[in-house]
């Protein structure tokens, strides 16, 4: 019983990071909406990790998950806000519509992509995404180029005081709690048959192959629980929190670069690493920017080139090289 | 003795209750906080903008003294950070200049989505948010009770282009329109359309292109067949050179040829040479406007501000001596126009600010300044219209801040091929 529980312990560095950072955006002036960028950052990590970090496979299209995941949202609160006493259940209905498009979205996705490997697979995942935007773009679907704005009816639904709650508070726990959901997903695909055959397949994808391990199976598990966290983070951090989206804000490639940068610089393949990279990479972005208006990433760039140098596993990665053996050992993996 | 005592208390209470009000109300300085977008998509009208505060904060400490406020007159500081144009950034900055900073109004980052990203957290907080780079009429259709616009809504971009067509002309009819597949062009396609149908025109052409289009000869084609007498179009800058060349490569010559953004910008010019002669397009300001103390009293409103001349020599202390275009322009009107509420107010309480936005109908070298009371959308700023004319662009419309008169009808492609220009007599 309690090696079964051992085995869940590298969740408490990560749900302790999480614990802290709600912490300190409660109770220290002005720290929550820098605390909710973090723990964004963290989320979209932890979830990209999933896929990149345990199959190799790098998905540059990936924020087209996290576009159809704020279009659910939005569809559900623009299209729903007129019926009386639904309340709550409006955002629930987005956070299932969100999981169930991305979901959908990421088997049409993987069904073809997936059969392509390394540079091909990343070049038609660019094509994704941005087909998928010039479709609703010129398809005129949802709004087309005029997006959904639907602040008004949230505020319909919910009463002004309410809803500036949920949009300013609320949807930043949510996405604490889509952290959580997403940490532990990792740790339960390393610790079970699937986290073994995504790591055979990373290491060598036609041996694993060869040993009797459908491949394509575990690639597409992994390719739609990475989509649905992350299309479900940004239900919550761009369609709940922000209540608009325009198509060429939320398929903009630069969040792809980020979750790639944050995976990387924590360590692939880690529990721990998206957190310890958004951290980096979030802290180090918002100080700078405090400390010097204009040149922050003039200075940002070179940090992020040493540290990818001076830890080239990442920063989680190097970490547990340097425990093995000591007590930290069974809490960070 | 007793009584004495109690009478000591209630005076003692009351010196002290004063004081403490007295303290509460002291202002030492007004704080302006801002998510400038200093790098990222959007950092050229960002670092434009950038410019144009801190021209107009200078104008308001060095000339205007300060801000008056309870009697005497207090700095304004501005508090900008770098919000790299990204979501994430401007709502945590937000955050940061609500609580930490403690600013009294926020001018919001530049473009309608960043406009809309920060509007909650500044909701949240009851700060005076104010738009100076989201020209999106949704914006104000959401009920944000603290947002406040600056600049002239998208709808209202081609409006002053159709009225003065309409007095030049009062007999053209067929009017073409064809803009960009955006937010912000559909947001102007659908007010131009609603306004020419006002003023008796003909829709006879209404599409829109696909954005980052490379070819607009279809559509072009379509439109030629359409015969129209007027068109009114554009996005941005390359489609709208784009637009303009592909009609002169098909011969599609009509009296008059209005483009939103890229008719303003001195690129248009390099890129087409003559071919801009007499293409008119808005701006929401130009160097050169007629905006001045005297044009204020002309129209009945108080002016507040530096003139044009002195707004662009102070935008150029900080540009490093680059020309501040309008959107250094429509971010400096931005501190203008909060200074006067506050000094309206009297106070620094968000809500009498907002409710002295309500009252204010003024001028500053930007333009007039006043707002829906109930949705904080601007009503009386009005776009300027230039034309291209000898090489030249020239304000023809509104008539007041006006430097020249237009040249109508706009000469044929071929005409200005053997060097016509379009300057009138």
């Amino acid at each position: 019983m309690s090696s079964k529980i051992a085995r869940y312990y590298p969740l408490i560095p990560v749900y302790a990071a999480y614990l802290i950072l709600f912490l300190i955006g409660r109770n220290v002036t002005g720290m929550w909406q820098l605390m909710a960028m973090l723990v964004f950052y963290c989320a979209i990590g932890q979830a990209f990790n999933i896929f990149l970090g345990m199959t190799g496979y790098v998905d540059f299209g990936y924020v087209a998950f996290m576009g159809i995941g704020t279009y659910g949202m939005a569809l559900s609160i623009s299209h729903l806000y007129q019926i009386e006493g639904l309340g709550m259940w409006v955002i629930l209905i987005g956070a299932v519509l969100a999981i169930l498009m991305s979901g959908a979205l990421s088997v049409a996705v993987g069904a073809v992509a997936l059969r392509l490997r390394g540079a091909y697979f990343a070049i038609a995942t660019i094509g994704v995404n941005e087909g998928f935007r010039f479709l609703i773009e010129g398809a005129k679907i949802w709004g087309g180029s005029e997006g959904i704005i639907f602040s008004g009816q949230f505020t319909h639904i919910f009463g002004r005081k309410t809803a500036s709650l949920i949009s300013t508070t609320w949807a930043d726990i949510f996405v604490i709690l889509v952290a959580c959901l997403g940490a532990f997903v990792t740790l339960r695909f390393m610790l079970g048959k699937i986290g073994y055959a995504l790591m055979a397949l990373r290491e060598d994808e036609d041996a694993a192959k060869v040993m009797g391990i459908n491949v394509t199976k575990y690639k597409i598990i992994a390719f739609i629980t990475s989509a649905s966290l992350v299309g479900l983070v940004a239900a919550f951090a761009w369609g709940l929190k922000l209540t608009y989206l325009f198509p060429d804000e939320i398929f903009d490639i630069s969040y792809t670069v980020e979750c790639i940068i944050i995976v990387l610089l924590g360590g692939a393949g880690t529990l721990l690493g998206p957190v310890a990279g958004a951290l980096i990479y979030g802290l180090s972005k918002y100080w700078l920017t405090i400390i010097l208006p204009g040149f922050q990433l003039l200075i940002f760039a070179p940090i992020i080139i040493v540290i990818v140098v001076a830890f080239p596993e990442g920063v989680v990665g190097v970490l547990k090289r340097r425990v093995r053996g000591t007590v930290l050992e069974k809490f960070i993996v | 003795m007793k009584e004495y005592c109690l009478k000591s208390a209630i005076i003692f209470m009351a010196v002290f209750g004063l004081l403490l009000t007295t303290n509460a109300l002291a202002v030492d300085k007004v704080v302006l906080g801002h998510p400038a977008c200093l790098s990222g998509k959007f950092a050229k009208a960002g670092s434009q903008a950038s410019w144009g505060i801190k021209a107009c904060v200078k104008w308001i400490n060095e000339v205007n003294g300060g801000v008056k406020i309870g009697g005497k007159k207090v700095p304004l500081v501005y508090k900008p950070y770098d919000c790299e144009s990204k979501k994430e950034m401007v709502t945590s900055l937000i955050g940061r200049l609500a609580t930490i900073e403690k600013v009294h109004g926020i001018i919001a980052a530049y473009s309608s989505g960043l406009t809309l990203t920060g509007a909650p957290v500044a909701e949240k907080y009851g700060i005076p948010y104010l738009s100076q780079g989201g020209a999106s009429n949704r914006i104000f259709q959401q009920g944000f009770q603290y947002a406040v616009q600056v600049l002239s809504p998208a709808t209202l971009y081609q409006a002053g282009a159709v009225d003065m067509l309409r007095k030049a002309d009062p007999s053209a009819k067929r009017m073409a329109l064809a803009f960009e597949d955006s937010e912000f062009a559909r947001m102007v396609l659908r007010g131009a359309e609603k306004h020419a149908k006002e003023l008796g025109f003909k829709i006879v052409f209404n599409r829109t292109y696909p954005k980052h289009v490379n070819d607009l000869t279809p559509l072009l084609s379509d439109l030629k067949a359409a015969k129209p007498e007027i068109i009114l179009g554009g996005g941005h800058f390359p489609d709208g050179q784009l637009f303009a060349r592909q009609m002169s490569d098909l011969d599609i010559n009509v009296k008059a040829l209005s483009m939103i953004v890229a008719v303003t910008l001195p690129a248009f010019r390099e890129a087409l040479g003559a071919k801009t002669e007499g293409i008119v397009g808005p701006a929401q300001w130009e160097f050169g406007v007629k905006y001045s103390p005297a044009a204020a009293k002309k129209v009945g409103v108080p002016w507040f501000g530096p003139t044009n001349e002195e707004f662009v020599k102070l935008a150029k202390e900080f540009s490093g001596g680059k020309t501040p275009d309008y959107h250094a322009a429509e971010a400096g009107a931005a501190p203008l126009v909060f200074v006067k509420a506050v000094e309206l107010a009297n106070s620094v309480e968000p809500d009498k600010i907002r409710a002295a936005f309500n009252k204010m109908d003024l001028m500053t070298f930007f333009g007039e300044f006043k707002i829906n009371p109930d949705t904080g959308l601007q009503t009386r700023h009005s776009m300027v219209v230039v034309q291209w004319q000898g090489g030249k662009k020239v304000i023809v419309w509104p008539e007041e801040a006006a430097t020249g008169k237009l040249y109508y009808p706009m000469p044929t492609f071929a005409e200005k091929a053997k060097g016509k220009v379009a300057v009138p007599r």
